[in-house]
Formats: structure tokens, C-alpha cells, sequence
């Protein structure tokens, strides 16, 4: 009972996804007022996915059903399962095992994907140019973001998130140790959730909405909520490892907040990129640092 | 709405428009690409055609100059100004020298507003709102003081036939010079960051760069031409009204790429800020208004003005009657248009956008010409187009009576 | 630099094989009348002396009575203004393409061909520009005689 519990209501499920339209709303309202903007009320992303969701689902000529329909669903439920072993809102992972941070960086993963086939499936030509250029995103940011995952685990010796957390809440600040590995998993963050300006997959001026062009109603709702979602899973990973864990919902609130005021500063501060231009930032820069950040940990580890 | 996949033997067509978040009016494009590469372009225009050169043909000088106003909602004061200074030549008044510098003062606030206006669309469609938005506020000094001056946003309504409507007071000559300390103050802010921003650089140098030859060969006018070292400004080579006494400055760019284009625009607009400043601190005292014969003079003459975006050029004859014989406008985005189906080969779909808005297109502009007019039956004309709510079939009703 | 009325008798000269009639209708402007089979060579000769560029082509429907149309090339180097006029009939009238020469002048060439009927030989673009696809074929709406009414009509019938 209290697994259904954990993985419908509390602290997955739809506290997750309250919690991601929180954070969807902070993102909205900061970047607004960094734009000399008023922004959304405290309420505009709920009752934008009510209205979403109440709203009639179109279903376009030549698509597969079972996935057009399918995909948000999964890619919902990926981002709400990820949630499931990250410390969310402060408390112990709901669910924990050696590796489950190896699950969770896939289950992160796997709304790209989503987005990348959503987008194939359908004929429109915004949609195809949308999901070549969420797929190649993903080839670029995915590897340096997960070598920056990989650099918390190897000082703290673990694989589980949980024991991560715990390292780091034990006075370690990584940020302070592996400052390029902290950089690199924020903007990897912000390639992973399409944000400026990384935002080529959905740019607007150009491909209408990328990917998601085609969907409305419910689908777009759960693609929406999800995002949300990886965004919450997202900030707690990178507090947690970096910035010497989150034990209680204070902490939770103080870090993640922080951690999006920089997200969204450098969202109102930058001009979007080219897709040619994300790919060669994260190869030649991003991947090449983390690499070398690495491998120096290897050495230090190894002598230490 | 599903648009399928348009396959014309191996080519993949990207449409861009007539409805499209890039375009703030209607034009269609397609894109031919291979990958992410434009291979070929063409362009579909008249979708805002409203027939006004047909529709000048059965009203009188007088009510044209409201209708011709009407072309633009940005560069409106250049196309009643070009108007207006056409009819009085073939007149033969002229306006006095207070009412030709308050034309200019109109003018070169209208190129600061048009140009702040695509300064906020170029980084839109580079994905920088921050800079869209701001460029945006700071707009609204000047259409403030438009509005103090004229009582409208858009369509000040400055030029009579010989003249202008209003005065600018002392009290107004205040505000301006208020209004353009604060924007010169932001504008070379915003210099400071087109010019510096590498993220920016990185989406505007080198991108649909235009050498000289090519610039003349396909015709590029204004800011345009002048970001690829075309020096070709009508203000400088063919002055007109108070340009006589105060002398524009040439901006020129070599580098004719995008950067080039921001650059030009954004020295323009320091230099009209410099026009403005001269002109209401040396306001000529004297009339407003001048006699204007009712019928004109028959006979064909030109009138050329420097619009923001380049030459706009008119043509009116005159067969002696109250209206005239035949009106042909000629305005800058047709002969940049051009530059945009060339500049689109090899560049990639994500330039598309910013090429189009490079040479700050403006479709109502270039749409202009026929209207569907009972001969002899007198109408409203451009007004009834601005009402708010109208259906399809009411709207068309209004304008083609 | 010269200044405008040498330009305009540096054009003058340079036009003098195909100039037909010569008239200065105002000051800074000079209107030279050629035949629609020399237009190409006078438009040529002007291109290859750098005499300024093609600002507008206007297409002038001097009524049925008159029988007779013109086209206008209008060249503006600094503050002259030239005017090569070609004068056409109404009944069929012909002009040869530019774009050999100015290939800009493609856009221009297609609007007057769609407003005035105007027939440009070998203009690479015959396609409408301004007016809809759907636009009846012989029916030139800057044409002095045109009439809006039979097409009213048709829409209306359409809702």
C-alpha cells in the first residue's frame, strides 16, 4: 500500500508534478522579470495543463495512433519514475539500489527519445526538422552529461544516489572540487529540457514548435507536465551532488532555487544557437573538459 | 493543421508562411533544403494587397494623402511626406521651412522607431528576447513622443497638402530632447552588446553576407546596401526639404553580413537622434501651411525619400483634374526582396529567419495596388480595414466597395 | 562629382542613338522616349556607364480613347532622375525583358505584366506576384477601362 502510496501521490506522482509546475512557473515568472516582463501568476502552469488536458486531442493523418498517443505517456512516466530514486523535496529516495544512479540518468533520457520519435512519427515537416535536431541534441549533450554524473559517484565511491547524497552531505562540496562538472551538468541540464540557448529542437521563429508541433490537447499536456518533471529531478541531482546534498525541504528549496536563478540568468542573458553551434560547443568544449576533469579524479583517486 | 511532406522529385520544402511565428505579416516562402542546407527559395507575395494604386485613382489629392498613409503602419509619415512633397512640386507651392523641419523631426523619429522596432525582430528571431524586449520598452519613448506630438501612435497624420497639422511648443521641444538622451543612452548600450555578445556574433558574422557587386547587382537599397558599402542614402544624394539645411550622416558597413546590417541600423538611428536634436533647437519660426490649389497642374513628376528601409519612390501624374491620374509607388522591401532568395542558397534553415529579417521586409509596403472599386462610387477607403472584429466576408466588403 | 544637370546630359549623350523625343519635364529630371526594340541597347549602355540603377518601372494606361500605353524605366543616379519611356499599344503591347541586363528587374516585369497585360518577352518569372492565383486571365486591374463589377459579382456568389 505505501508503494502506491510513494509512486502515485507522495513523493512521486502527483506531488511531482505540482512540484514540477512550481518550478515551471519559477523558471516562467524569473526570466520574465529579467525581461522587464510581468510574467505568470503563481497559478498559469496548472491551469494551462487543465486546460490542455480538457481540451479535444487531435490526432493528425499518417501518424501511428498506438505511439502518437503512447509516447507522452512514457515519457511522463519515465521522468516520474527518475523521481522515485532522487531525494526530491529533501526526503530519502522513495525507492533505492547500488546503481539506480545508472536508471536515472537513463529514465532522464528517455523523454528526449520521446520528444525525437513524437516528432518522426508525424508527417509534418516541422515536426521532422524538430526531432532530427532533438535527436542530434541529444548525441551531444548526453555523454558529457553523464561523465559529470559519473565524477560525484567515483569520489564517493557509489553508484547509489542516495549514498552520493550522503557523501556530499558529509561537508563535501564538489562544486568546489569539480567546478567544470558542475557547469557542464547545469547547461546539460538546460540541452536536456530545450531551454535558451539550446532551444534549436523547438525554436519557434523556425520550425513553429519543433517536435511537439503536431500535438495538442492531452499529449502536449503530458509532455508538458513531464518536462516539468525532469526539470525537479534535474536540480535535485545537481544539489544533491554538487552542492553538498539536500537532507531536509529547506535545504531542497534553497539549493534547487538557487540553482534556477542561474539556469534562468543564463537563459535571459544568451541568443539561441544554431544546432551546428550546440553540437561543436559540447564536443569540443563540454566533453573534452569533463574529460580531462576525469581523468585527473582517476589519478587523484588511484594515489590518494 | 498537418502539413505533409512535399516531395517534388528528391526536395524536402520547408514553407515558411503566410502564417509563421518568424513573419510578423503575411509572405510565403519556400525553402527547398537538403538536411539542414537551403538549396532554393522562392517567394509569394500579395497577401495584404489592398489595391491601393488603383484605389488613388478615384479620390482626390486631399483624401490620397490619408489612403497613402495607410500603406505602412511603420513607415507611414515617409509615405504621406513623399506624397505630399510630389503634389506640391507639381503644384508649384512649397511647404514653408517650419513645416518641412517638423516633417524631418516626424521622419527621423519614425526611423528611430522603425529601427528599434526590427532591433526587437532580428533578436527575436535569433532567439535573444532579452534584447527583443528591452529594445522594445525603449521603443515606447519614442512613440510617446509621437504621440504627444501628433495625438497617434502610428499614422501621425503630420503632412498636409503644403504643409504640416501640427506644431511642436517649446514644452515638447523639452520632452524630445528628454526622450533622446534617454535613447541615445540605450542605444549605444545596445551597440555595445550587438557588437560584443559572442553568442549573438555568433548567429549574425558572416552570416548572409552580400559583397558590393552583388549588393548592386541585385539592387540593394538602403540600410541593406549601406551594411555591404553601398552609398546610397536619397537624403544625401538627392536632399529634400529641411535635409538641405541639416545634413544626414552616411553610415556605411563593409562587412555585409548580418553584423553589418545591425550596425548600420543602430549608428542610424544614433544619428537621427543627432538630426532631431539639431532640427528642434534650430526650429525655423514661420507658417505652418501654404496655399494649395485645389486642381492641380497637369503633368508627371517623382518624389524620392529616404523610408527607414531604403528609397521610397513615387511617381504621380497629373491630368488636371481634382484626383490624380495615376500614382505608382515603389517601395524599398521589393528591390531588397531579391537579396533574400539569393542570400538563402547555402545558408543554413536556422539563418533562414534572420536573412528575412535582415532586410527588415515590410509586406504591407510592398503589397499595395489594386482595389476591387465601382468607377465613380466615392468610399471610406484604408479606414475601414482598421475596424477590430470584422469576418472574412465583412472585411472584404470594406475594403472592396 | 558632376552635378545633376550634367548627369543628365551625360545620359542625354549617351542615349542619343535610340533617343526618339526629348523633353525636361522638371528640374533634375529628363524624359527620353525610345522604341521598345532599342530598350535593351539603351538600357544596356546606361548599365555599362554606371549611370545610376533602376529605382521603378511604371506601367501608365493613357485610357481607351487614347489607345496607348507606356512603360516608364526610371534610372536615379544621385539627384537626377532619367525617364526612358516606351510607348506601346493597347491592343497588344510587347515589351522586351531587362533582367538580362538588371536582373532585380524580374519582380518589377512580373507586376506590370499581371497589372497592365503587358506582354515581357523572356522575363524568367511569368507567374503572379501580387494578385491571386485563381485571378481571371484577361483582366488588368490598373488598366483604366477595368471593371470591378463582373468580378464582384463572382465573389459574392462565392459568399
Amino acid at each position: 500500500m505505501s508503494e502506491i502510496f510513494a509512486l502515485l501521490i507522495f513523493p512521486s506522482g502527483l506531488f511531482l508534478l505540482g512540484l514540477g509546475m512550481a518550478y515551471e512557473w519559477v523558471d516562467r515568472k524569473l526570466l520574465a522579470r529579467f525581461q522587464n516582463r510581468i510574467g505568470p501568476r503563481w497559478f498559469q502552469p496548472l491551469a494551462d495543463n487543465i486546460k490542455l488536458l480538457a481540451k479535444e486531442e487531435v490526432v493528425p493523418d499518417g501518424v501511428n495512433r498506438l505511439l502518437f498517443i503512447g509516447l507522452p505517456v512514457v515519457a511522463l512516466a519515465g521522468a516520474l519514475t527518475a523521481a522515485l530514486y532522487v531525494p526530491a523535496f529533501g526526503l530519502p529516495p522513495a525507492y533505492s539500489f547500488p546503481g539506480d544512479l545508472i536508471v536515472t540518468i537513463y529514465l532522464l533520457s528517455l523523454m528526449t527519445l520521446c520528444i525525437g520519435l513524437a516528432g518522426a512519427n508525424t508527417i509534418s515537416r516541422f515536426s521532422l526538422i524538430g526531432a532530427t535536431r532533438t535527436l542530434t541534441q541529444l548525441f551531444s549533450y548526453e555523454a558529457p552529461f553523464m561523465l559529470t554524473m559519473l565524477g560525484p559517484a567515483i569520489v564517493a565511491r557509489t553508484w547509489q544516489i542516495g549514498a552520493i547524497n550522503e557523501f556530499a552531505g558529509a561537508g563535501n562540496w564538489l562544486l568546489l572540487t569539480q567546478p567544470i562538472g558542475f557547469i557542464v551538468a547545469l547547461i546539460g541540464l538546460m540541452g536536456k529540457l530545450e531551454m535558451p540557448p539550446f532551444d534549436a529542437p523547438e525554436a519557434e521563429t523556425e520550425i513553429v514548435a519543433g517536435a511537439l508541433t503536431e500535438y495538442s490537447g492531452r499529449g502536449l499536456a503530458l509532455f508538458h507536465l513531464g518536462k516539468g518533471v525532469e526539470l525537479v529531478v534535474g536540480v535535485t541531482l545537481i544539489g544533491a551532488f554538487y552542492l553538498g546534498g539536500i537532507a531536509n525541504p529547506l535545504e531542497f528549496l534553497i539549493k534547487t532555487g538557487a540553482l534556477m536563478l542561474f539556469i534562468v540568468g543564463v537563459q535571459a542573458l544568451m541568443a539561441r544557437m544554431r544546432i551546428e553551434q550546440t553540437v561543436g560547443l559540447w564536443w569540443r568544449y563540454g566533453s573534452l573538459l569533463v574529460l580531462a576533469q576525469l581523468l585527473l579524479l582517476l589519478i587523484w583517486e588511484t594515489i590518494v | 493543421m498537418t502539413q505533409p511532406v512535399e516531395k517534388k522529385g528528391d526536395r524536402f520544402i520547408i514553407p515558411i508562411g503566410p502564417q509563421h511565428p518568424a513573419l510578423k505579416e503575411p509572405g510565403h516562402f519556400e525553402f527547398t533544403v537538403d538536411g539542414e542546407m537551403v538549396t532554393d527559395a522562392t517567394v509569394r507575395l500579395g497577401y495584404v494587397h489592398r489595391g491601393i494604386e488603383k484605389g488613388v485613382e478615384s479620390r482626390n489629392y486631399v483624401q490620397n494623402l490619408y489612403m497613402l498613409e495607410r500603406i505602412c503602419g511603420i513607415c507611414s509619415h515617409t509615405h504621406a511626406m513623399v506624397y505630399a512633397m510630389g503634389v506640391e512640386k507639381l503644384a508649384g507651392v512649397e511647404a514653408p521651412p517650419r513645416a518641412q523641419a517638423i516633417r524631418l523631426i516626424v521622419a527621423e523619429l519614425e526611423r528611430i522607431h522603425s529601427h528599434m522596432l526590427w532591433l526587437g525582430v532580428a533578436a527575436h528571431e535569433a532567439g535573444f528576447d532579452t534584447l527583443f524586449m528591452y529594445s522594445w520598452r525603449d521603443r515606447e519613448t519614442v512613440m510617446d513622443l509621437l504621440e504627444a506630438l501628433s495625438g497617434n501612435r502610428v499614422n501621425y497624420s503630420a503632412n498636409l497638402l503644403g504643409g504640416v497639422k501640427f506644431d511642436i511648443t517649446p514644452d515638447q521641444v523639452k520632452d524630445i530632447l528628454e526622450g533622446m538622451a534617454f535613447l541615445e543612452e540605450r542605444n549605444r548600450h545596445y551597440l555595445e552588446v550587438v557588437m560584443n555578445d559572442m553568442l549573438l556574433l555568433g548567429r549574425i558574422r558572416g552570416v548572409g553576407t552580400m559583397s558590393k557587386a552583388d549588393a548592386e547587382r541585385l539592387g540593394a537599397i538602403g540600410p541593406t546596401g549601406r551594411a555591404s558599402g553601398v552609398a546610397r542614402d536619397v537624403r544625401l544624394d538627392a536632399p529634400y526639404g529641411a535635409y538641405r539645411t541639416f545634413k544626414p550622416v552616411l553610415m556605411l558597413a563593409e562587412t555585409g553580413d548580418l553584423e553589418g546590417r545591425f550596425n548600420v541600423r543602430l549608428r542610424e538611428i544614433m544619428d537621427s537622434i543627432r538630426l532631431i536634436r539639431e532640427a528642434v533647437t534650430a526650429l525655423p519660426e514661420g507658417e505652418l501651411t501654404t496655399r494649395m490649389p485645389r486642381r492641380i497642374k497637369e503633368g508627371e513628376t517623382v518624389s524620392r525619400v529616404e523610408a527607414p528601409r531604403g528609397e521610397a519612390f513615387y511617381f504621380i501624374r497629373s491630368n488636371g483634374s481634382e484626383m490624380p491620374d495615376r500614382i505608382k509607388v515603389r517601395t524599398p522591401t521589393i528591390f531588397n526582396m531579391a537579396t533574400v532568395l539569393t542570400l538563402a542558397r547555402g545558408h543554413q534553415l536556422a539563418d533562414m529567419p534572420m536573412i528575412l529579417v535582415g532586410i527588415d521586409p515590410c509586406f504591407s509596403c510592398n503589397d499595395r495596388m489594386v482595389s476591387l472599386k465601382r468607377q465613380g462610387e466615392e468610399a471610406a477607403g484604408g479606414d475601414a480595414v482598421a475596424g477590430p472584429v470584422m469576418t472574412w466576408n465583412e472585411f472584404r466588403k470594406a475594403v472592396m466597395r | 562629382m558632376m552635378n545633376t544637370e550634367e548627369l543628365l546630359a551625360a545620359a542625354g549623350a549617351l542615349l542619343e542613338p535610340w533617343t526618339v523625343e526629348k523633353t525636361t519635364p522638371e528640374e533634375g529630371r529628363v524624359d527620353i522616349v525610345v522604341e521598345a526594340d532599342h530598350l535593351i541597347e539603351a538600357v544596356t549602355a546606361l548599365v555599362n556607364a554606371k549611370w545610376g540603377y533602376l529605382s521603378a518601372l511604371t506601367g501608365l494606361d493613357l485610357g481607351p480613347e487614347a489607345g496607348r500605353m507606356e512603360a516608364l524605366y526610371h534610372f536615379c543616379h544621385y539627384a537626377a532622375v532619367l525617364t526612358l519611356r516606351v510607348r506601346l499599344g493597347r491592343e497588344t503591347p510587347v515589351l522586351p525583358t531587362v533582367c538580362g541586363v538588371i536582373p532585380s528587374t524580374s519582380f518589377f516585369e512580373r507586376e506590370l505584366s499581371e497589372m497592365f497585360g503587358i506582354t515581357v518577352e523572356g522575363t524568367p518569372n511569368t507567374d503572379h506576384l501580387f494578385l491571386p492565383d485563381n485571378w481571371p486571365t484577361d483582366t488588368y486591374p490598373l488598366r483604366k477601362d477595368f471593371d470591378a463589377s463582373a468580378l464582384r459579382a463572382q465573389d459574392e456568389n462565392r459568399g
